[in-house]
């Protein structure tokens, strides 16, 4: 314990230099500003900004992908609060009650409220963090490739299942990732696989290509001419932001249980913060004493799911830092960036890599103050970014993609895969296929097989080496959970009600 | 009507599945397969094809077998809604703007046309105001990628 809060002492000092602060700072603002505006999440952004990680240094570059994540997570609230539009999924649990609240005039508390959540949340997400972290990695010096497999194996299969939609489409989908992934030469024979003779495509997908073919130009393929937006009458000043004390008293304990909502799923992989925000909510109703106040203004419906997405989009960053294993797409994506910088996540991390670790721990807090710091009188400005049109908006953004997958390689080749990849993902989600875990097989593929192919070689061919250890056995035992709970569900739900549509407390992402 | 019209969709996504398993499967098999000890280039897609294929059997299956029900999470699921060609040809259209004329034309072309294009899309935008905010985002560009990033694509080529 002693060793991680000197080490935590260190990694502040990493991300207090001012190179990587501003970064930091950078990477805050904009995933904020994304934040606020619907359409474009945390994933179109970090894709859009993955080329400019490639030059600069992995410290300042990973610093700035969390703020982008952390910070999209604050600027979320503020359209789902004060204009009934959830940027992205996490949020559509805060409009609920908060743009009731915003009608009645309190929105601004709303607005106090989420970040006092968001700030206690993060905080003791980043705790969690700390001590955990060297934990697992006492442990993670036993993981061969035998575990390595099995551990990717379980964040595949929850990513899949706990994915939007059905859990046999996430699976198809992360399948066609993990194909994704073995396009271009094959690391250990040389062989070119589906590459079709396109010499481009020696080298695989590249992963921005695939992510805004995916998530941005599918995104807008699916909002053309669909987008409404409500005009907005929202004016805030600083005073309007402070919740009366008895909101802050009903505020507390929500803010709490949501954070421990957060972090208990915050481990693990493959679920997403929407799922948390659901769970809160349904608790605080449970456990409310006037559940009819849910749905009209309810403080608790606000507080309880914030803290809750807060504190998971902290603690996502544990199975991925300490062992590799990405919880959602965004973590995949910031996997992969690492990666590309020659920066293997996993065990030896914290060991190799003790600068990039608890910087990133560091800076987690320093992000979360500055944020705090800067809604507060930035807000109006927010509000009013809300007003440029969606149909400036969308080409505008669209440029952006291309230009930005370019410069990545100065290929326009990879411009094309955008297009192709934007066509697909808008094909996968008008046939009800989620397209998350389709990052989540392109990024784990290429480790995955290397693994297998090294444990059958140590093992001879002998697949039961799978069982055989231990610590991989324990996590083929949960992948086995997983799906027995998904069957028991269905089979449930088929005995219950067998004509009626799903059940949404069920599959959500 | 709805629900025939949710059953084909599942079906389709089965169909779809099931095609590109199959096609990642055949070509697999062309790659050396090698076995579980000595995997070759080909076991794992060969592997994933399979599954593929498997689960979009088993999407269709579950298609077939309860009809009107579907697993999906309403929430998520855009109310059966016209399909936008002029906007989808509009913005796949200005992505390859960007392709083509980054090619053959430029930065400046590329930027212009692709924004163009893509703002077309929506039925909101008149060419006036399709133009105007080509040009912003054109000299935005300029400024920004070529003279700020030094982003390697020419300002102006031929070919």
């Amino acid at each position: 314990m002693h060793q991680s809060l000197m080490d935590l002492w260190y990694g502040f000092g990493v991300a207090l230099q001012p190179g990587n602060f501003m970064w930091s700072v950078f990477g805050v603002l904009i995933g904020n500003l994304i934040g606020v505006l619907p359409g474009m999440g945390a994933l179109t952004t970090i894709s859009m900004l993955l080329p400019l990680t490639y030059v600069i240094a992995p410290v300042p570059a990973i610093l700035m992908l969390a703020g982008i994540f952390y910070g999209s997570q604050y600027g979320g609230a503020i359209g789902a609060i004060l204009l009934n539009l959830p940027s992205h999924p996490p949020h559509a649990v805060t409009c609920l009650d908060g743009y009731p609240m915003t009608v009645a005039g309190r929105g601004g508390a709303a607005l106090g409220i989420t970040m006092m959540s968001s700030f206690f949340a993060a905080s003791v997400g980043i705790v969690v963090m700390i001590f955990l972290s060297p934990l697992i990695v006492k442990v993670a010096f036993k993981f061969g490739p035998t575990e390595i497999c099995a551990i990717m194996l379980l964040g595949l299969l929850s990513g899949a299942t706990m994915s939007r939609g059905s859990p046999l489409k996430g699976i198809a989908m992360t399948l066609f990732g993990l194909v994704c992934g073995a396009v271009g030469t094959d690391v250990i024979s040389g062989t070119m696989r589906y590459t079709f003779e396109l010499p481009d495509l020696a080298d695989g997908i590249e992963l921005g290509a695939l992510c805004m073919g995916l998530f941005g130009i599918a995104d807008f393929l699916m909002h053309v001419n669909r987008v409404k937006v409500k005009p907005i009458q929202a004016r805030m000043s600083m005073k309007e932001m402070r919740p009366t004390r008895s909101e802050l008293k009903q505020a507390f304990w929500p803010m709490v249980r949501g954070t421990t909502v957060g972090t208990l799923f915050g481990a693990m992989p493959g679920t997403g913060p929407t799922i948390t925000t659901f769970i809160a909510y349904a608790i605080e109703r449970k456990l409310a004493k006037d559940p009819s106040r849910f749905g009209k203004g309810a403080i608790e419906g606000v507080a309880s799911p914030e803290a809750s997405a807060h504190s998971k989009t902290q603690v996502d960053f544990i199975p991925t830092m300490s062992l590799g294993i990405p919880g959602d797409a965004v973590m995949a994506l910031i996997l992969g960036a690492l990666i590309i910088k020659g920066i293997q996540p996993g065990p030896q991390l914290i060991t190799e890599h003790p600068d990039v670790f608890w910087g990133l721990i560091a800076s987690f807090w320093i992000g979360n103050v500055l944020l705090v710091v800067l809604n507060v009188p930035l807000i109006g400005m927010w509000v009013r970014m809300l007003r440029v049109p969606y149909r400036y908006l969308y080409p505008s953004a669209l440029f952006f993609i291309c230009i930005g997958v370019f410069s990545t390689k100065n290929s326009l080749f990879d411009v094309a895969e955008v297009a192709v990849f934007g066509i697909l993902g808008a094909i996968f989600l008008a046939l009800e296929f989620p397209v998350s875990p389709i990052v989540l097989g392109f990024v784990l593929g290429p480790m995955l097989e290397e693994n297998f192919r090294r444990a059958m070689l140590l093992s001879r061919g002998e697949l039961s080496v799978f069982v055989e250890h231990p610590i991989s056995a324990w996590f083929l035992a949960a992948c086995a959970v997983l799906v027995l709970a998904q069957l028991y569900a269905y089979a449930r739900h088929f005995r219950v009600d067998p004509g009626h549509g799903g059940n949404p407390g069920l599959v959500v992402e | 009507m709805r629900y025939m019209n949710r059953l084909g969709k599942e079906h389709l996504g089965a169909a779809l599945i099931i095609t590109l398993g199959a096609a990642v499967l055949l070509l697999g098999l062309t790659y050396e397969t090698g076995t579980l000890r000595q995997m070759g280039a080909g076991f794992l897609p060969v592997t994933f094809g399979g599954l593929m294929i498997a689960v979009g059997l088993a999407i269709g299956l579950n298609a077939a077998a309860l009809p009107g029900r579907t697993a999906d999470d309403p929430a998520s699921v855009h109310p059966r809604e016209a399909p936008q060609w002029r906007g989808w040809a509009c913005i796949v259209g200005g992505v390859i703007a960007f392709v083509v004329l980054g090619r053959f034309g430029g930065l400046v072309p590329a930027t212009f046309f692709s924004v163009f294009v893509a703002a077309l899309g929506d039925r909101e935008n008149s060419l006036r105001s399709a133009t105007a905010l080509a040009t912003v985002v054109d000299i935005f560009s300029v400024a920004v990628f070529h003279y700020g990033l030094r982003v390697q694509l020419p300002l102006f080529q031929w070919g």
